[in-house]
């Protein structure tokens, strides 16, 4: 059996394999360390930080819903500093390439955060996450608007060299022209999806299931929404696409390659089954071995129709 | 802190039995977890046949054997899960982590002890009891519940204590008539302890993390919250504490009263 080649190249950064973390699923590796070696990974990308902390929505903060949850975290974090005394010092005898997942309320925020990372050779890339549902401020309102887009992504990326991704959020007309305006302005690859707002109600009660009402929709249910746009997106722009949303198996990861991936995350499907990642990581493979694929980025965009 | 080490196994269902009104006690063979469980921690468990209900449930040990590797959990069927939990058969197999989370701490030279649960909150400590008694510390027990019937953990506690414990029934079908906070208070008053265990419907802590606080004695209550991951990584169970939000599954489920913000 040939030895099948699972490097890729995501806009600069260099994954073993094609598979990470769905950020703020995985911590920063840590807590599932006893399931899935955190080596064994292609990266990890880690929670999202902002410059000194948020302390995130009330209780409850998820709903399980068919097929899916929702969460509405709201991006609680310790900040930069615990990021590097405690998550980068964790990670730094390990073998695998980070990824910092990047949040901010205003556009000088992530800037910030950037700037205080930058220097750390500990960093291998940024994940700009202008996409997340659960905060009042900053978050999914950047990623929405293809004016605010540009001015985010352009102020992060004049900030650093390292690989920038931009994750975009699925709450929105035309992904496509979202992508493009992130490509446009400096994008290295580009990250989706982030999860789809949604709602829980418990009708006995008569109240929402989440303290904040609304949250965002994760799991197996969301991947047709996540395959679509992954699509979608590879045929608007040239950058490298890391493709997520409800993937559990290695056909799944294998299918959002196809649509366009050239790396894939992990996320909800960690809390079913703690070694997901792993198993991800050899479900790729074995398909490439049943398929007599020898190099995994011979599957990138290889849907045909 | 020492790192709690994780795994996940696949249990063998051993036996699913009825103890009480939507009571049951499903016995678990699996061996790993329970050789290293400490009392108050907890299984995150898949329940089988519901591929569509993604989440595990966490489920606290109320039993354990660790030479037989065999663990008991009493659970209440009052959801989509764990009704489904009751279908469950001898040689069934579900999938769980554990042992999860920071179980009950005594300080260090109690004496004497005050448990106190609410509901299927008295399964989390009985492990705990039994630590303590092996430990030679004097134990009292408090057990509240909706009616006679549905106090599942008499006979085990008694059995345990060589004793009843004391009892308080909302119905007054059995023992005290009315919330188990009173005679957790007559003890209170009429006993110099060192430290007071309780778990049960959030009002109950609130209301013996007070009494206990008013007494000055040592307090730890088992806090519950919805989990996704049940390993400390996605913030979903978080409990409010002097120190900020910290996690129900991986920093408490037992948390000192004093710390929780109620
Ligand atoms: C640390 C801990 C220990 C526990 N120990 C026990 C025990 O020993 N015996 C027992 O009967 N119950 C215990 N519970 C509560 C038990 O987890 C819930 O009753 C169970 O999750 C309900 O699942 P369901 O599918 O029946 O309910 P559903 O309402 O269908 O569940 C939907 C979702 O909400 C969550 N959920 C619903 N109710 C609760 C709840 N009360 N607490 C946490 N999550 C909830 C479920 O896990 C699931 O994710 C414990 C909870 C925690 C956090
Ligand atoms: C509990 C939880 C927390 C999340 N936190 C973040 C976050 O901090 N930053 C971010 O960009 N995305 C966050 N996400 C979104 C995921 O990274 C991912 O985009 C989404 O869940 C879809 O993938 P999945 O279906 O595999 O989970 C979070 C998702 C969940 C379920
Ligand atoms: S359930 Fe994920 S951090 Fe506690």
């Amino acid at each position: 059996m040939a030895q099948v080649n699972m490097a890729v190249n995501l806009g600069g950064l260099r994954m073993k394999n094609p598979v990470t973390v769905a950020s703020g699923t995985f911590g920063a590796g840590q807590e599932y360390n006893d399931f899935v070696p955190v080596d064994e990974l292609g990266a990890v990308t880690t929670k999202g930080v902002s410059l000194h902390g948020w302390e995130g929505n009330a209780s409850p903060r998820i709903a399980e819903t068919p097929s899916g949850m929702l969460n509405s975290i709201g991006l609680q974090n310790p900040g930069v500093q615990v990021m590097k005394d405690d998550y980068l010092a964790w990670l730094a005898p390990h073998d695998v390439p980070v990824i910092v997942n990047v949040s901010g309320h205003s556009m000088q925020e992530y800037v910030d955060v950037i700037e205080a990372l930058d220097d750390d050779d500990r960093v291998d890339a940024y994940e700009i996450n202008i996409s997340c549902p659960n905060v009042d401020a900053g978050g999914m309102t950047f990623g929405t608007h293809v004016p605010s887009v540009e001015k985010v992504v352009g102020a992060c990326r004049a900030a650093t060299n390292k690989p920038m991704i931009v994750k975009l959020s699925p709450n929105v007309t035309d992904i496509a022209e979202i992508a493009r305006a992130a490509e446009a302005s400096g994008a290295d690859a580009i990250s989706l999806i982030n999860t789809l707002l949604g709602m829980a109600i418990d009708a006995k009660r008569r109240k929402p299931v989440l303290a904040r009402v609304v949250g965002g929709l994760s799991g197996p249910a969301v991947k047709p929404v996540a395959l679509r746009m992954v699509w979608e997106v590879h045929k608007a722009v040239k950058v490298p696409l890391l493709g997520m949303g409800g993937i559990v198996t290695g056909t799944d990861a294998v299918e959002f390659m196809l649509a366009g991936a050239t790396a894939v995350a992990v996320g909800t499907a960690n809390f079913m089954n703690p070694t997901a990642t792993h198993d991800v990581i050899e479900g790729i493979r074995r398909y490439c071995d049943d398929q007599g694929v020898t190099d995994v980025n011979e599957l990138i965009g290889g849907l045909q129709c | 802190m020492e790192h709690n080490q994780l795994v996940c196994e696949d249990a063998r269902v051993l036996a699913n039995e009825g103890v009480g009104p939507r009571l049951f006690v499903v016995s678990l063979e699996s061996p790993r977890i329970a050789a290293r469980l400490q009392p108050g921690q907890f299984v995150h468990l898949q329940v089988p046949g519901m591929p569509d209900h993604i989440l595990r449930r966490p489920f606290s040990v109320f039993d354990c054997d660790p030479q037989a590797g065999t663990l008991d959990i009493l659970y209440q069927d009052l959801g989509y899960g764990s009704h489904r939990m009751t279908d469950l058969c001898a040689g069934d197999v579900a999938s769980q982590i554990g042992p999860v989370g920071h179980g009950w701490q005594a300080p260090t030279g109690t004496e004497r002890a005050l448990l106190i649960g609410g509901g299927v909150g008295a399964a989390p400590l009985f492990l705990h009891a039994k630590a303590l008694l092996a430990a030679g510390v004097a134990v009292d027990v408090v057990l509240g519940a909706a009616t006679k019937a549905a106090l599942a953990t008499y006979d085990a506690y008694t059995a345990l204590l060589g004793h009843a414990p004391v009892v308080a029934t909302d119905d007054g079908s059995f023992g005290f008539s009315g919330f188990c906070t009173q005679p957790a208070a007559d003890l209170l008053a009429a006993h110099a302890y060192d430290h007071v265990a309780c778990c049960g419907p959030e009002p109950l802590m609130r209301i013996v993390a007070q009494m206990a606080a008013d007494a000055q004695v040592e307090c730890q209550v088992s806090m519950e919250r919805r989990m996704a991951c049940g390993v400390g990584a996605c913030l979903s169970c978080v409990v409010d504490t002097t120190d900020g939000k910290r996690r129900a599954c991986v920093d408490g489920p037992v948390f000192e009263s004093s710390k929780v913000v109620w």
